[in-house]
């Protein structure tokens, strides 16, 4: 057979397309945008993997940012990048790991491209460990694993669900709850065999629904990207270009009336949850829910599901969309007076409003 | 020559006509069809390019020649190896049925591409996404496209290259007849539903026949057929089971989104599923494109790569009907020199 | 030759071999392979949908090799549309990948001074004011402290909570805020910050901030924007292209 000059994937059925997703001795790498609007995710990722599943995670608080973002936005050479990523990687050597977890998106897309260059170019390999060397003195070793955190999350997702004291079910109706979701670009638009049944139809997050008893709802405009589109939103003058790919989501999705948002990016997941409350303030409109409906990352609805608390474990508090109609409709046993309370559980104020649109009564 | 017998594989349009040919000729010859009829795929077919001519009058035609010649067809049988056994084959099927043959002509045909592959055309999963295939099929036996809610479609999508020319798909070669395939059924549905609109998506029109650019002219011209310069990008299903798709329109260079009622996929032709077993055993080998490779593209196209091995119709490359025919008389001339020009 | 002087004869000095320096870029080799027109990327482009933008055509003028058409790209708006979502990636019949070709093309820009030219190239300087300033500061690239509720009015009211009670907020879901240790915000340790620093100094990164900044001040100046003693005043640059 002839050379062919173009590579061609194999004839594959992507959504039937399993990856390889590692089983235990994790090295974290965190996410700068979770870390900031949704901490409590990160922290209940952890303690699902350490105390419910029983496996082990090394959380190191000597790695730092990946630098993806400043990388998408141009400011950050792919070089730099490139050595940023391999610093993350002689850590994980250095503390005798294999197996990355990563919980942001772009990270995730990142390190995969790297990976991908390092394999398709050896020398630009030589050259970040030439550059990481003499910036560092370090060397690092190749991962053998590299998982997004919820491409772990849906490897143990039935051993959630048999722990699981809650089901995604509408407690009232005995309904599966109406769940969409939205993969975050980055996850497997750039390498579909990075992900779990590939980027078109991805079973990441459907996966965990249907395990945890929701339902999954397909709407037209699922693929399309939340607009964080880097320089747009970092740019202030940029933002229509943000949240006008969000609002064509919601407009998408609105005629199915989903009870929530299902998200495996912390940058999408804020950036869902925040238009909302802007387009209602710009356009008056609601998408959803009583008012707005509630946007949650795999972490986040798995720790629900496995009856974390939501606001001192999964901090639940720090999104503008009001969760609590999602706990009432699965039953979530929580306290509303807790909310809006500090360490001790004294009161510490609480935000204007919550939700889409101030309340009027 | 008389007492040489030929085995020919595959029992379509290509296999008959060269059977035909072959025993009228005086060889002896063996068609093997693996199902019940012989037609192949033009028996689900309802109207040809470019003349909307029945396919059945031709495969009755074709199955009449077979007959009156004296070939000896046999059904339900699957080849599935080819061996060398000193000067002659040895065949073997599926039901350890073996024929022995002087020589062997390989008309296997080809595969339609699964449109479940293209997972961003939603095909199997929406009900409104069909594939030509399908268009034929349902044309031939209801006589009426409707949609999956039953109503006369408003809208109509006719998506070109699916599973063709497309590296994600593992398939970078042309397909060659589902241009005008789309023009012909774009057609078919306009005179069937003249209130209903129809475009096609296409990337180039690649009407190479003699008399597909005048049924392009009549599309346009009479029909009002929409030809919108860009591929389909993805297709969606809405709440109301229409399909919103999204196409660039290239030449005015703007991203075009709109919603249908249904979309038809024309379906590009892939290598036979039985081609890679049939290669096993002997010298045949396959091109860049999965198909029989010729001796030589130019002077010896009916010619395998193993001597005595000969191959017609859609086994070498995608062709239409008409070219499928010729391409078999053109192998049974091969084969009569293979024999002359053989010592005894 | 000044670069001021270079900046007005581009032709002949900043621009020479832009084919050859796209092509030094491993990216350009993965995300160009060759274009066929078809138009697949710009169907799901969500900055052609927002943009006078379009992908495909941006593929072909890197194909055609046109050192006039790249210059005027270079130059332009146009490549600063593009969102990275690499949706464009997924699609390709033909496995490019226009955002990878966009990163190049914006790389080039920035080494040559060409991004002063557009509005939208300007643009990179607030983001290394920002972004990447935070990447040295904090080790991050957000940090709550860096997002003002009176710059983010998106941000809603709860951010606006948040931010007024950061700690508090922040230790109540079990967040490490500037602490020592791990955990979600915890401060990154002098030591890590320096082999930050070291890395963005050895491999080019601090090289790329500082190339920004020049070529920014040099349009501040051309802008008028200045000092008393004729200097770029950055601070006057800055809100002239918040404003822009």
């Amino acid at each position: 057979m002839n050379e062919p000059d173009m590579e061609t994937k194999t004839k594959i059925r992507w959504s039937e397309y399993n990856k390889e997703i590692a089983n235990d001795k994790f090295f974290y790498l965190r996410s700068c945008i979770r870390q900031n609007f949704n901490p409590g995710a990160e922290k209940v990722f952890l303690s699902i993997l350490q105390n419910k599943l029983g496996k082990e995670v090394y959380d190191d608080p000597h790695h730092t940012t990946c630098s993806g973002i400043g990388y998408h936005s141009d400011i950050v050479p792919f070089e730099t990048f490139q050595t940023m990523v391999a610093r993350q990687f002689s850590l994980m050597t250095e503390r005798g790991y294999k197996n990355c977890a990563v919980s942001c998106i772009t990270s995730f897309g990142g390190y995969n491209e790297v990976l991908s260059t390092w394999k398709e170019f050896p020398e630009e390999l030589e050259k970040t460990r030439e550059n990481l060397l003499k910036a560092t003195g370090r060397t690092f070793e190749i991962p053998e694993n590299l998982s997004h955190a919820c491409d772990i999350i849906y490897k143990f997702r039935k051993e959630i669900a048999a722990q699981a004291p809650y089901r995604l079910i509408n407690k009232e109706t005995g309904e599966p709850l109406k769940i969409v979701d939205h993969i975050g670009c980055h996850y497997a638009k750039i390498f579909p065999e990075k992900g779990v049944g590939g980027s078109e139809y991805s079973r990441v997050l459907t996966g965990m629904i249907e395990a945890w008893g929701g339902e999954a709802v397909d709407y037209p405009e699922r693929r399309h990207c939340c607009g964080f589109g880097f320089r747009h939103y970092l740019i202030k003058n940029n933002r229509s270009y943000s949240i006008s790919a969000s609002r064509k989501k919601f407009e998408s999705m609105q005629p199915y009336q989903p009870d929530m948002i299902l998200t495996n990016c912390p940058g999408c997941n804020m950036f869902l949850d925040r238009w909302q409350y802007a387009l209602a303030q710009i356009e008056g409109k609601v998408y959803g829910g009583k008012n707005g409906i509630p946007v949650l990352s795999h972490e986040e609805l798995a720790a629900l599901v496995l009856g974390y608390d939501p606001w001192k474990d999964i901090g639940l508090q720090m999104h503008q969309m009001d969760v609590e109609p999602l706990l009432d409709k699965i039953g979530v046993e929580y306290d509303p007076k807790l909310k809006f309370t500090g360490v001790k559980g004294q009161y510490i104020n609480e935000p204007e409003f919550t939700g889409c649109l101030a309340r009027t009564d | 020559m008389n007492n040489k017998h030929v085995a020919v594989i595959g029992g379509g349009i290509a296999g008959m006509e060269a059977a035909s040919v072959l025993a009228r000729q005086g060889l002896k010859v063996t068609l093997i069809e693996k199902q019940a009829n012989t037609g192949g795929k033009l028996n689900d077919w309802d109207h040809l390019f470019p003349d909307f001519s029945s396919p059945e009058v031709l495969v009755n035609s074709l199955a009449t020649k077979t007959k009156d010649s004296g070939v000896n067809t046999v059904y339900n049988t699957e080849i599935s190896r080819i061996e060398r056994a000193g000067k002659r084959f040895e065949l073997r099927a599926n039901q350890d049925a073996r024929f022995y043959a002087d020589a062997v002509l390989v008309a296997s045909g080809f595969n339609v591409f699964d449109a479940t592959i293209k997972e961003e055309y939603g095909y199997g999963l929406f009900g409104n996404v069909i594939t030509s295939v399908d268009f034929e099929k349902r044309m031939k036996k209801h006589g009426q496209l409707h949609t999956i809610q039953g109503t006369d479609p408003k809208r109509v999508a006719i998506i070109h290259c699916v599973g063709s020319r497309d590296a994600k798909v593992g398939n970078t070669y042309c397909s060659k007849v589902c241009c005008i395939t789309g023009i012909k059924q774009a057609i078919e549905i306009s005179e069937m539903l003249p209130d209903c609109e129809v475009f096609c998506f296409y990337m180039d029109l690649r009407l190479y026949g003699s008399k597909f650019d005048s049924l392009y002219l009549q599309a346009q011209k009479r029909h009002k057929i929409q030809f919108i310069r860009g591929r389909l990008s993805e297709a969606a299903e809405r709440a109301d089971k229409s399909i919103q798709i999204k196409a660039e329109d290239t030449l005015q260079g703007r991203p075009l989104r709109m919603t249908v009622d249904m979309v038809i996929l024309l379906v590009g032709m892939e290598p036979g599923a039985s081609t890679s077993q049939l290669i096993q055993k002997n010298q045949m080998t396959v091109d860049e494109n999965g198909f029989l490779k010729s001796a030589n593209v130019h002077c010896a196209r009916n010619q395998s790569t193993q001597e005595g091995i000969f191959m017609a119709g859609t086994a070498i490359c995608p062709m239409a009907v008409n070219e499928t025919i010729e391409n078999a008389r053109s192998a049974t001339t091969e084969i009569i020199h293979f024999f002359e020009n053989r010592r005894p | 030759m000044g670069i001021c002087q270079a900046l007005h004869k581009q032709g002949s000095f900043m621009y020479s071999d832009l084919n050859q320096r796209l092509k030094a870029d491993v990216r350009l080799e993965e995300g160009l392979q060759a274009c066929m027109n078809c138009g697949i990327c710009t169907a799901i482009c969500p900055a052609a949908e927002f943009y006078e933008y379009d992908p495909r055509s941006i593929a072909i003028t890197v194909q055609s090799g046109n050192h006039e058409k790249i210059a005027a790209l270079l130059e332009s708006d146009t490549i600063w549309y593009c969102g990275q979502c690499m949706s464009c990636k997924t699609r390709c019949p033909r496995n490019n990948c226009p955002g990878l070709i966009i990163n190049v093309l914006r790389k080039l820009s920035q080494e040559t001074g060409a991004f002063i030219k557009s509005r939208m190239g300007r643009q990179q300087y607030l983001i290394v004011k920002s972004i990447g300033a935070n990447i040295l500061q904090f080790g991050y690239c957000v940090h709550p402290t860096s997002l003002v509720p009176a710059t983010h009015p998106e941000q809603g009211p709860v951010w606006r909570w948040v931010y007024e009670n950061m700690h508090e907020v922040y230790a109540a879901v079990g967040a490490n805020l500037d602490g020592d240790g791990p955990g979600a915000m915890r401060k990154i340790s002098p030591t890590d910050l320096k082999e930050l620093h070291q890395i963005f100094k050895v491999s080019g990164g601090l090289k790329l901030y500082q190339t920004i900044g020049h070529f920014s001040q040099l349009k501040a100046i051309e802008l008028g924007l200045t000092d008393e003693n004729g200097d770029a005043d950055m601070e006057k640059y800055t809100q002239y292209l918040l404003n822009e």
